[in-house]
């Protein structure tokens, strides 16, 4: 089996504090709910792109989002 | 479940049903012909039917239960994990023809090679959608 990406993220964190669901957050950066849940599980490491997106949703720089697993 | 993970379910249910159906037809036409049946046109498109029929069917069926999920557009995991399943059985069909034609050059039976190229491809489709399978379930 695949090793996990060593990229970690708080998106469910930030996500359940402002009350959107995986929908809302995938249909506000252009991806479907079922990758926002892998992103969320840490089997999927999102483009710069959509990380980007993803912290602009929130409201807080890309390293507050994710991080890296020494 | 995602909707292109189910999808890749019924190709495969679609391409395996249709293809050994294909396969007891030849199979039985060898046993009274006593040698390799030829390959016919009109099984063959008695085959590429079968095969867009159930897979019509099926996508019908899985879209109607998750309608919101048939109509999304591909997003970057979708477009990566089929970049990749692609590659890998690419090389399974590359691999098949190789040998299909090796075997062509030295046995000279355009029918054998026929079906060898015709099972590489039915192998290849097959495990690139085993592959996305695999890739939507695990770490990509």
């Amino acid at each position: 089996m695949t090793k996990a990406p060593p990229i970690t993220n708080r998106v469910r964190d930030l996500r359940e504090a402002r009350a959107m669901t995986q929908a809302d957050l995938g249909e506000a950066i252009g991806v479907t709910r079922h990758t926002i849940i892998a992103i969320e599980q840490g089997r999927y490491s999102p483009s710069l792109e959509s990380a980007f997106r993803i912290s602009r949703v929130f409201g807080v720089g890309v390293e507050d989002v994710f991080g890296w697993k020494e | 479940m995602p909707f292109r993970e189910k999808s890749a379910w019924m190709m495969i249910a679609a391409l395996c049903l249709a293809s050994a159906g294909y396969a007891a037809i030849v199979v039985n036409m060898s046993q009274g012909l006593e040698r390799l049946a030829p390959p016919l046109i009109p099984l063959i498109v008695v085959f590429t039917i079968a095969v867009f029929v159930l897979t019509v069917g099926s996508h019908i069926f899985i879209a109607v239960l998750a309608p919101k999920d048939a109509n999304a557009s591909a997003d970057e995991r979708d477009r990566a994990i089929a970049a990749r399943a692609g590659a890998m059985s690419g090389s399974i069909f590359s691999t098949g023809v190789a040998l299909a034609l090796g075997h062509y050059l030295i046995v000279r039976d355009g029918d054998v090679l026929f079906y060898a190229v015709f099972a590489a491809w039915t192998l290849a489709q097959v495990s690139e959608y085993a592959f996305q399978i695999s890739l939507y379930r695990r770490a990509l």
